[in-house]
């Protein structure tokens, strides 16, 4: 286990070295890119052209009205959705290739889901570890060992043995996190993570989330909750109908966008 | 009625340990001639019952083992499989038992079949290395016809039973299992069919349930299964068909209650915690 993490914080300093040797901030090594991406239900066109980059260690919310295709676009992320046309890159790899093996593409992009999704039948720890053990090739031990390192990660060690039916909104979603942090991803993606839950529950899975800004895991987040926006976020980007808006670092988006229809959008969600 | 008291009474009343502590004349002097017949014959009817439960179980298990497949093949196979073992289900469902059990026993060639289970064997024991199972070859041909019939007939409910459960586990589960980078057969092994298997049991059981009794259908081709046995003691006394049919019912009762209760006890062991069942 600690050999794994070693490797990951090894190429992720290796990483961080090439970028402030060439002049940093210049984006020239995004980890994520994404480039054309269409996709199409029947007649309804969901993503028409969506080109984004986002950096390593980055936080990028993606926002905009039901049906923009900031979900679909996620899940085009680590393939739960195939695009129809277009490249998504991870680093150096083309994960949309045709002879990308797409679960190997997933065991590098963790995600967490808006219905949460933990395996009924099986207790938290065991949630997190069956991963660790069928894919990843653990041992029992390792894996349980790891699995409970996680749920104190979020929080949640003395949950380990409870089963998600015994668990609160907040607490699940919490170990679903841990379920996709476990695999030690390089990228998380949220699909509006807290949209099932209470306010109240909210904020302990918010913090969760903002511990990981902290730790600078890099993040694609689609999310209602402005709050996590403005203070997690490195960029938002606002979709509307399959396209991206505006994008731009929170601050410029929530006070001055640049376009109409950005600003009809923050408008009306102020009001709520 | 009276005769029911007084033979509890006699029964307690003998010294504790003796096993079979009424005699046939006292069955007779208490409960009549009929009973006495019964009782008389009780170890007839008794063979007959464990013959009743060996279909049960190999029919149950035979339904299984081609049920489950076909249920996973109409959840998630593609076209061309799930149209055929579809076919199959159809054509299983819509033929009356009685008469897949006749054709079963007098058309189905038993050569062919065991020569088919002889294959199938082997070509499990080449993929899993060797079984401690062979092909029975000197089982009665009734019974396995009557297994066939019992055991696809039983199948092709199974398969719906199964095909509903694997069907009402949420999308959410599968997409959870692929995103953490399960294939679609891990995902469905160790996240879909653990939870399916708890939401059949109450089908099941209820399978369960109608196996065990439509066992007794095996009459119609001679298998010495229980009502087969009674048939052949009433046609003897014919004074004593209520009496052995009273019997015999009580066994069926038991057999399928205690089944059930057995399940509901499986149920209860494997149910998820904090979940309502």
């Amino acid at each position: 286990m600690s050999d794994r993490t070693e490797t990951t914080d090894g190429t992720g300093r290796e990483r961080g070295a090439d970028a402030s040797s060439s002049a940093r901030g210049t984006e020239t090594d995004p980890l994520l890119r994404i480039e054309d991406v269409r996709k199409s239900y029947g007649d309804e066109e969901v993503l028409r052209g969506i080109d984004l980059e986002i950096d390593r260690g980055d936080v990028e919310v993606l926002v905009g009205p039901s049906g923009s295709g900031k979900s679909t676009l996620l899940r085009c992320l680590n393939r739960l959705t195939e695009v129809d046309s277009g490249h998504i890159y991870l680093g150096d790899t083309e994960i949309t290739a045709s002879d990308a093996d797409p679960n190997a593409v997933r065991q590098q992009i963790g995600m967490v889901f808006q219905d949460i999704n933990l395996f009924a039948h099986l207790t938290a720890r065991k949630n997190i570890t069956l991963g660790l053990r069928k894919v990843r090739g653990l041992s029992k031990n390792e894996a349980r060992q790891r699995a409970d390192s996680e749920l104190d990660r979020v929080g949640l060690a003395d949950q380990a043995d409870s089963y998600p039916a015994q668990l609160s909104g907040g607490q699940k979603q919490r170990v679903g996190i841990a379920r996709a942090l476990a695999m030690d991803p390089e990228v998380m993606l949220f699909d509006e993570p807290t949209s099932a839950l209470d306010p109240e529950l909210s904020n302990e899975v918010l913090e969760v989330m903002q511990g990981l800004v902290a730790e600078g895991m890099t993040m694609v987040v689609v999310t209602h909750e402005m709050r996590f926006a403005r203070g997690g976020a490195d960029e938002i980007t606002f979709l509307a109908e399959g396209e991206i808006v505006e994008r731009g670092p929170p601050e410029r988006l929530f006070e001055n966008p640049e376009r109409e229809r950005t600003k009809r959008f923050f408008e009306s969600i102020r009001h709520e | 009625m009276e005769g029911i008291v007084a033979l509890t009474e006699l029964s307690t009343a003998l010294p504790a340990g003796q096993l079979l502590p009424v005699s046939e004349e006292q069955v007779g002097q208490y409960l009549g001639e009929d009973w006495e017949f019964v009782y008389r014959n009780s170890d007839y009817l008794l063979w007959g019952t464990v013959v009743t439960i060996l279909l049960t179980l190999t029919s149950i298990l035979l339904g299984f083992l081609a049920g489950f497949p076909a249920g996973a093949i109409e959840a998630y196979g593609s076209g061309y499989s799930r149209a055929i073992v579809r076919k199959f289900g159809v054509l299983l469902r819509g033929t009356p038992i009685l008469v897949i059990m006749i054709f079963t026993f007098f058309v189905l060639p038993i050569d062919i079949v065991l020569g088919a289970a002889e294959i199938g064997l082997r070509s499990i024991e080449f993929v899993l290395g060797p079984t401690p199972f062979t092909v029975p070859t000197d089982v009665p041909e009734a019974f396995i016809a009557a297994t066939i019939a019992l055991g696809f007939r039983s199948a092709a409910y199974q398969s719906q039973i199964f095909r509903g459960a694997l069907g009402s586990i949420d999308e959410g589960q599968m997409e959870a299992a692929r995103s953490i980078g399960m294939s679609r057969l891990e995902a469905i092994r160790h996240v879909i069919v653990p939870q399916a298997m708890r939401r059949s049991v109450p089908g099941f059981q209820n399978e369960f349930t109608i196996v065990l009794k439509d066992t007794s259908i095996a009459f119609a081709i001679g298998l010495g299964e229980l009502l087969k046995r009674s048939h052949d003691l009433f046609t003897q006394q014919t004074t004593a068909v209520l009496e052995v049919i009273l019997f015999i019912s009580l066994i069926y009762f038991v057999l399928t209650f205690g089944t059930n209760r057995t399940l509901d006890y499986v149920s209860n062991r494997f149910a998820i915690p904090g979940e309502s069942s």
